[in-house]
């Protein structure tokens, strides 16, 4: 989480010419997001969403561009898109497995669950695939209790699962190469 | 009076939301806007305009209604810690706290899932009320599906003028002087439990990471951008159009005393049919798992062992406390934190309870936003701590320090600006103080070595 400091004394910083903040994405934030809010640092949590929805994660770059496009100091862009867990400073896989490891979760079966997908996918949780089809996380309460265990699979929530139901969704998603939207 | 099964007349939050014992859930369906204006939507805000902005507060007020995201503040009173309005003054603010993410709660995503425009009108109705212009609906970032319901159903409304600049209900004159134009947008968050606490959502929503504000000042009169705001949860709003409609002897009659109204109660866990359900306040644990309208019973015929109360941050309720009526003295009668979200997970007695610490240790360890010392370095204590109890490493000393750290951190102890820590404590200390003896059992004892000389060597 947010506490966790790195040593970003000189890293560097992977620049392309094409901007990630495209200008498709700007009008967005402009006509919908801008006029929403009282400041223009309220648009933000909207447009980094925008951003990771086209790219599926947050380069540097895009974060230095937002910043520039709202008036803000990147750090202030890096502080807030760091503290929240949905947004990726890292590529993630195309398919965003979520397995869910709350106390009603793991106590109806999720352990199970995350195993079935680290053997079908020969990873542990916070990894991706060397192919870039998927990565695995664990999270924390989904808000599917009562359909307990749960995982999302990118935005779409799959519940009462067991492991074969959860292998089955992985064969589909790798079948279709279609993994929901991100 | 409740009646025998603690269930409404009617149902009142889900009456468009197939529940046992009233209908088959396997039947719900997201209601749209026609559907919802023919069945009485939408009645209730039409009502609430012929009535003083004030007269509504009153209403609310006197119906003792108490806020449904935990807490339990009542919420006509803290409708009226707004500064008094002036039309000249600076714009006022609705945010609606929509990221319920306390582990074992389901019961907001019921709302929006499938009745959105009853949050909608809860939403208009108590901004006509408290004279607010703009309402922000704060959504957790995982409910993806809800955000897009809830944007659908919006949109909905603002095209049949239910919102908009023109004011409410296309520009209805209304008994507060005028029409009462309204704003309402979707606010999506990304991943962050802190935000369901009301600073740290106002934080998030000006674009900052959530961390919790320093109160005084209080939300009311300084809040989002700085200007009064109140903030209220999902089902707390959806229980307006209900209490404007029909009145406040009618939804005091319901519940226990002190506690009004109906609620909607989430068990999950070992039991047969989990779910929600609506019942009225004061329901026992007990009828909730064990009657054939509600739960039907422990799973696989297994023994009761304890059950969260509401949300991990509640505590647990113990093996003999399971006839606990579910209202809101729950917390000053059986040790837990309080109701919480009314929402239990239910364990069998097959459940490792040192497990069960464990892993509401790992949320809270994992959800510190890391302002606080004592929360963000005591979090992580307690889950190395109960890591090393499971797995059979643990020492009888390392309980001693886990009770320790889980009474020292904290805004009740004065230690933390938020109560995500109080959370953390009331967890870890109702387990280990109520299934002692297991966590005995799985640590080895401690022993302190002493060297002494005794008989005939002590006088050489």
């Amino acid at each position: 989480m947010a506490w966790i400091t790195k040593n970003s004394g000189g890293a560097k910083i992977e620049r392309r010419d094409e901007p990630y903040l495209t200008q498709a994405i700007k009008d967005t934030v402009t006509r919908t997001y801008l006029p929403r809010y009282e400041t223009k640092m309220g648009a933000l949590l909207p447009t980094l969403h925008l951003v990771q929805q086209a790219h599926n994660w947050l380069p540097h770059q895009a974060l230095i561009e937002i910043a520039e496009f709202l008036g803000l100091k990147p750090a202030d862009v890096i502080d807030t898109a760091s503290f929240y867990e949905e947004y990726w400073l890292k590529p993630k896989g195309a398919c965003l497995i979520s397995v869910c490891r709350s106390i009603a979760c793991e106590f109806c079966g999720s352990k199970a669950v995350t195993d079935a997908c680290r053997r079908r996918l020969g990873i542990e949780p916070g990894e991706t695939t060397d192919d870039g089809k998927f990565t695995l996380i664990e999270l924390e309460c989904l808000g599917s209790c009562g359909t307990a265990p749960a995982a999302l699979f990118n935005h779409t929530l799959h519940e009462n699962l067991t492991p074969e139901k959860v292998e089955r969704l992985i064969e589909e998603a790798e079948r279709s190469g279609s993994h929901g939207h991100h | 009076m409740p009646r025998p099964n603690f269930a409404p007349e009617k149902p009142i939050l889900t009456q468009r939301i197939p529940c046992w014992p009233f209908a088959d859930p396997a039947t719900r369906r997201t209601i749209r806007l026609d559907e919802y204006q023919r069945t009485g939507g939408y009645d209730g805000l039409r009502k609430a305009l012929s009535m003083a902005p004030d007269a509504v507060v009153g209403e609310v007020k006197d119906s003792g209604l108490r806020g449904r995201g935990g807490a339990g503040f009542p919420t006509g009173l803290k409708w009226t810690f707004l500064p008094k309005y002036d039309p000249a003054g600076p714009p006022r603010y609705l945010a609606i706290n929509a990221d319920e993410s306390e582990p074992g709660t389901f019961k907001d995503r019921l709302i929006m899932d499938f009745d959105p425009h009853l949050l909608l009108e809860g939403i208009a109705i108590a901004c006509y009320a408290c004279r607010l212009s703009k309402a922000y609906i704060y959504i957790r970032g995982e409910y993806f599906h809800q955000a897009m319901v809830l944007e659908e159903a919006i949109k909905d409304a603002y095209a049949a003028g239910i919102f908009g600049s023109r004011g409410l209900l296309s520009g209805a004159a209304t008994a507060g002087g005028g029409p009462w134009p309204l704003e309402v947008h979707l606010h999506r968050g990304a991943g962050a439990y802190i935000c369901g606490e009301e600073t740290a959502l106002l934080e998030s929503l000006e674009g900052k990471r959530g961390w919790p504000r320093i109160k005084p000042p209080f939300p009311a009169l300084k809040g989002l951008f700085g200007k009064p705001t109140i903030i209220n949860n999902v089902e707390t709003l959806a229980h307006l159009p209900s209490i404007v409609t029909f009145g406040k002897e009618w939804f005091l009659a319901q519940g226990t005393k002190g506690s009004a109204g109906t609620k909607l109660f989430g068990i999950s866990g070992h039991v047969n049919r989990p779910g929600l359900h609506e019942c009225e306040l004061g329901i026992p644990l007990r009828m909730l798992i064990e009657s054939k309208d509600y739960c039907c019973g422990m799973r696989h015929g297994k023994k009761f062992k304890g059950a969260i109360a509401g949300g991990v941050s509640t505590g647990i309720l113990g093996p003999d406390q399971i006839d606990a009526p579910m209202d809101f003295d729950i917390g000053k009668n059986y040790n837990v934190l309080g109701l919480g979200t009314a929402c239990p997970t239910i364990f069998d007695e097959d459940t490792d309870m040192v497990a069960v610490a464990r892993n509401i240790a790992r949320f809270f360890k994992h959800e510190s936003c890391g302002q606080c010392t004592p929360c963000r370095e005591g979090s992580g204590w307690l889950y190395q701590l109960l890591s090393r109890i499971e797995s059979g490493g643990g020492r009888t000393k390392d309980l001693d320090l886990t009770l320790e750290i889980a009474t020292s951190m904290g805004a009740m102890p004065g230690t933390t600006i938020c109560g995500l820590a109080d959370g953390n404590n009331w967890a870890v200390r109702t387990i280990i103080n109520k299934y002692r003896a297991e966590f005995e059992k799985r640590v080895r004892p401690t022993y302190v070595p002493v060297t002494m000389s005794v008989g005939a060597a002590a006088n050489a």
